[in-house]
């Protein structure tokens, strides 16, 4: 055991491998609000949908919750071009991830609509609001505050998650690592700091989100 | 298609993958049991109120906040090639154990810390004029309540964990999907090996979710008693 961590020899390569956290933060945002779309719009399947559309929705959800991101994410990249599809890198990772975190954002929006109640639905329409103002007024306030901790922990979730994505060659921060790394073959030196970096970035987001939730959604979450 | 099939299903293949499939759930459940025991000891350390402690303390809470917010691909090649830097030829079993007890102990903390604030405090706070030891307070008064809290979350995290292992494979470690890369390694297809391989962590995890939600289900059926009428 006679290595000594010689973070000098990688500080010329630090600027190309942190700049990987753009491609790490748009995956992100696409990945969430492109799944969020589409759990909405499978959670309505699955509640209000007719009973073919419902138990489509159930299984859909079933699959996916119940299927590894990871080999998922091979099978799109590595399966698929046999049968004459071929997806890039980048791709492939969007298709996989906002397949997979769509069935879990349609469980947390599914429990979202349900915990609203009927009696306040019928207190607004005894107020006189028509179905768009309900929505806007009443329900969507609901659903957004009960759900707002679990959807910035899944954020969060995604964040992490999107490191994955390097192993099919996507350039992002955990693909910058292994790229350099695998030419300086300081990788521990590189590891510690895109660990860090990552660190960063979720604390930085968590506290983000926690300021937006208690600015406009008058949700009071604990950050630590 | 159907060569393919007869070329991936035959015995060897099949004892193959079911080999892979065993090591997966070995991994899942070694690392997430020791997690489970680390994570109970983080979270006692981290509800404690001794000042004298305070230095602890803050280490439990940084491990905890540090490890939850580094992905699991991360913290395996930072244990792989710590473990090499160690030892030549560290045993890749043990490197992805370890790595799957640091991320589980982090967040099991987390669940088990829930567990343990779910009890009245009043109770705790009545032990404590009777002088009983805050050792004793836990494993008397505080866990046969908490527990009911705290199983079924560990059980999903479990089986949430089932599938994140499939990662291990890019360390080398031998479990279901290096079988299915290592299948189509030999020249396999690839469509009809993750295919294949997809379907059996299906088949693991959807009893296994099951499983855990119909025991969330069982348990929180008789709630813990608050003391309100």
């Amino acid at each position: 055991m006679n290595y000594s961590l010689q973070f000098g020899q990688i500080e010329a390569d630090l600027p190309y491998i942190l700049s990987g956290a753009w491609p790490t933060l748009w995956i992100t945002f696409v990945t969430f609000f492109a799944a969020a779309a589409l759990g909405l719009a499978i959670a309505m399947a699955r509640l209000r949908g007719g009973a073919v559309a419902s138990r489509l929705a159930t299984l859909w959800i079933t699959l996916t919750t119940n299927s590894p991101l990871f080999v998922v994410l091979f099978f799109l990249f590595n399966g698929l071009p046999n049968w004459g599809i071929l997806l890039s890198p980048i791709a492939a990772t969007l298709v996989a991830f906002i397949a997979i975190s769509s069935g879990y954002l349609a469980e947390i929006q599914r429990s979202g609509i349900q915990s609203v109640r009927a009696a306040e639905v019928d207190a607004a329409e005894t107020l006189g609001m028509n179905r768009l103002q309900t929505l806007r007024f009443v329900i969507a306030p609901h659903v957004i505050k009960t759900t707002y901790p679990a959807l910035s922990n899944f954020f969060i979730f995604t964040m992490l998650g999107t490191s994955m994505a390097s192993l099919v060659g996507v350039n992002e921060l955990t693909g910058r690592a292994i790229e350099v790394a695998s030419r300086t073959f300081r990788s521990i030196e590189i590891f510690l700091v895109i660990a860090l970096a990552y660190v960063l970035l979720s604390v930085v987001a968590s506290l983000a989100l926690a300021l937006i939730g208690r600015v406009f959604f008058r949700v009071k979450a604990k950050v630590i | 298609m159907l060569a393919d099939l007869s070329a991936l299903f035959t015995s060897g293949n099949i004892r193959f993958l079911l080999r892979g499939l065993a090591m997966t759930l070995t991994l899942t459940l070694a690392g997430c049991s020791i997690g489970l025991i680390f994570g109970f000891l983080l979270a006692y350390i981290r509800t404690g109120k001794d000042p004298k402690a305070a230095a602890v303390r803050w280490l439990a809470i940084a491990f905890i906040e540090v490890f939850r917010r580094i992905p699991f691909l991360v913290t395996l090649f930072l244990v792989l090639y710590t473990a090499q830097m160690i030892v030549t030829r560290a045993p890749l079993f043990w490197v992805a154990v370890v790595s799957i007890c640091i991320l589980s102990s982090a967040y099991m903390a987390e669940i088990v810390r829930s567990g343990l604030e779910s009890i009245p405090t009043a109770q705790v706070e009545a032990a404590e004029v009777m002088n009983f030891p805050r050792w004793r307070i836990t494993l008397m008064i505080v866990l046969p309540q908490s527990w009911k809290v705290i199983l079924p979350s560990a059980v999903s995290y479990m089986v949430m964990f089932v599938k994140d292992t499939a990662l291990a494979s890019q360390a080398g470690v031998f479990e279901l999907m290096f079988a299915g890369k290592a299948l189509v390694n030999r020249g396999l297809d690839p469509f009809v090996v993750f295919v294949t391989v997809l379907v059996a962590y299906f088949a693991i995890s959807w009893p296994l979710a099951r499983f855990g939600r119909w025991l969330e289900l069982r348990l929180s059926r008789r709630p813990i008693n608050r003391g309100e009428p």
